[in-house]
């Protein structure tokens, strides 16, 4: 594939997400932090929904030949400790990793300071300032060795490797108790443009068409967003060309932009308190440390990861959780 | 000119996610029945969210008003 069909595709992908996301508010920082401190479940059934699709959806693909699985090395300490600083950094910055990107979009001045903050703080942690750390990191990454080839051949555990059952038994079984959730559980109401139902077909039948458009330019993987951020600064500060990552992420904010602007709900937004600034940048760079320690953000992990059904990106998604708890309810919870 | 009798305006415009929501449920506490809130607002899923907050704490959403480009004002009655 040329750079010019690596670019075009990228960006694509990344437009029809960032419509996506714009159209149905979809913010992960939101979902797991309104079922706490609002008792709204509504994003939380989109995860819900989305997540037991793309169990379904990837297996299919990956069944078919059309992608290979690969899900992310298992490493219990960065899991824990990056997942813990990322979900924390979400709430401080007013959005997940996806959020703060498509809402840069919308006009979100706070969202530009949190994303700046969360994608040179994660290219300093990959391969600047922090790198000593990641390295250390790294020392506790697991993977194993797959001969079915629907997995990578050396990738990060699954609940099917841990197990040793066949992948379409644990990811049904998965699939189910997650639509259990969500079709026998009441929901809060919302009136919104795009239903989070629609929202969620669209993006387990999008998100593993990326895949293989990612693939295809070298890069095993679907959906992602701080390894885009990276990307982009990297050719940002030394040059270096954008991989499709890197052109996804452009290709969101341009998606969300012209989504918001069509919807009219585009506007250069700014908070009466300046020092909500400083809140989002320490956000910014919480999420940036995070989700590079943890091997992925709310995107890698959580929207690509669990539908692989991978032990690190369910351990993350956790800590993710766990992270956005604890700072709502330093922030907003005491009352 | 007035629409409702305000007792209580809050402008939340240009805060970030959940900043709005979680003003508005903190003047909704201290305010007695009766009264009205008209909060202020510039982000759309804050039209959508805080209306279901608000009836579900058992207020009354009695209108939401488009003001302008992106720019919302959702008068809300407090009841007991």
């Amino acid at each position: 594939m040329g750079v010019i069909e690596e670019a075009f595709l990228g960006i694509v992908f990344g437009l029809i997400f960032g419509i996506i996301l714009q159209r149905g508010r979809i913010c992960f920082n939101s979902a797991f932090r309104d079922v706490k401190l609002f008792k709204d479940n509504y994003l939380m059934k989109f995860a819900a929904l989305v997540i037991g699709l793309q169990i379904l959806t990837f297996l299919f693909f990956a069944q078919m030949g059309w992608i290979t699985l690969n899900p992310k090395p298992f490493n219990w300490v960065g899991n824990i400790i990056g997942g813990y600083l990322f979900g924390m950094g979400m709430v401080l910055a007013g959005g997940c990793a996806s959020g703060v990107t498509y809402r840069s979009g919308e006009g979100m001045t706070t969202a530009w300071f949190a994303a700046i903050f969360y994608g040179l703080t994660a290219y300093a942690t990959k391969a600047g300032v922090f790198s000593g750390w990641l390295k250390w990191i790294s020392k506790f990454s697991v993977t194993v060795e797959y001969t079915e080839g629907l997995y990578a051949t050396k990738s990060g555990p699954t609940l099917s490797s841990l197990f040793n059952i066949n992948p379409w038994i644990v990811g049904i079984i998965f699939a189910a108790i997650l639509f259990w959730y969500v079709f026998g559980t009441k929901t809060t109401e919302r009136s919104t443009k795009l239903n989070y139902k629609i929202a969620a077909v669209i993006l387990a039948i999008l998100a593993p068409l990326a895949w293989m458009s990612s693939a295809a330019s070298g890069r095993n993987y679907g959906f992602g967003i701080t390894g885009g951020w990276i990307n982009l600064f990297k050719g940002f500060l030394t040059g270096s060309s954008l991989n499709w990552e890197g052109w996804e992420i452009l290709g969101i904010i341009i998606g969300a932009m012209i989504s918001a602007k069509l919807a009219g709900e585009f506007k250069l937004r700014m908070p009466k308190k300046p020092i909500t600034y400083l809140q989002v940048m320490v956000g910014g760079v919480l999420m940036g440390l995070g989700a590079v320690t943890a091997g992925g953000c709310n995107i890698g992990h959580f929207f690509t990861g669990v539908p692989q059904m991978a032990i690190s990106s369910l351990l993350a998604s956790l800590f993710f959780i766990l992270g956005n708890w604890t700072m709502a309810w330093i922030l907003f919870g005491r009352e | 000119m007035a629409k409702y009798e305000v007792t209580k305006t809050i402008d939340v415009r240009g805060e970030v996610c959940p900043v709005p929501d979680v003003e508005t449920k903190r003047a909704l506490k201290k305010m007695k029945p009766g009264e009205i809130l008209e909060v202020l607002i510039d982000y759309p899923m804050s039209k959508e969210r805080i209306p279901e907050t608000v009836k579900k704490l058992g207020h009354e959403v009695l209108e939401i008003e488009e003001v302008g480009e992106s720019e919302w004002k959702i008068y809300i009655k407090v009841n007991g």
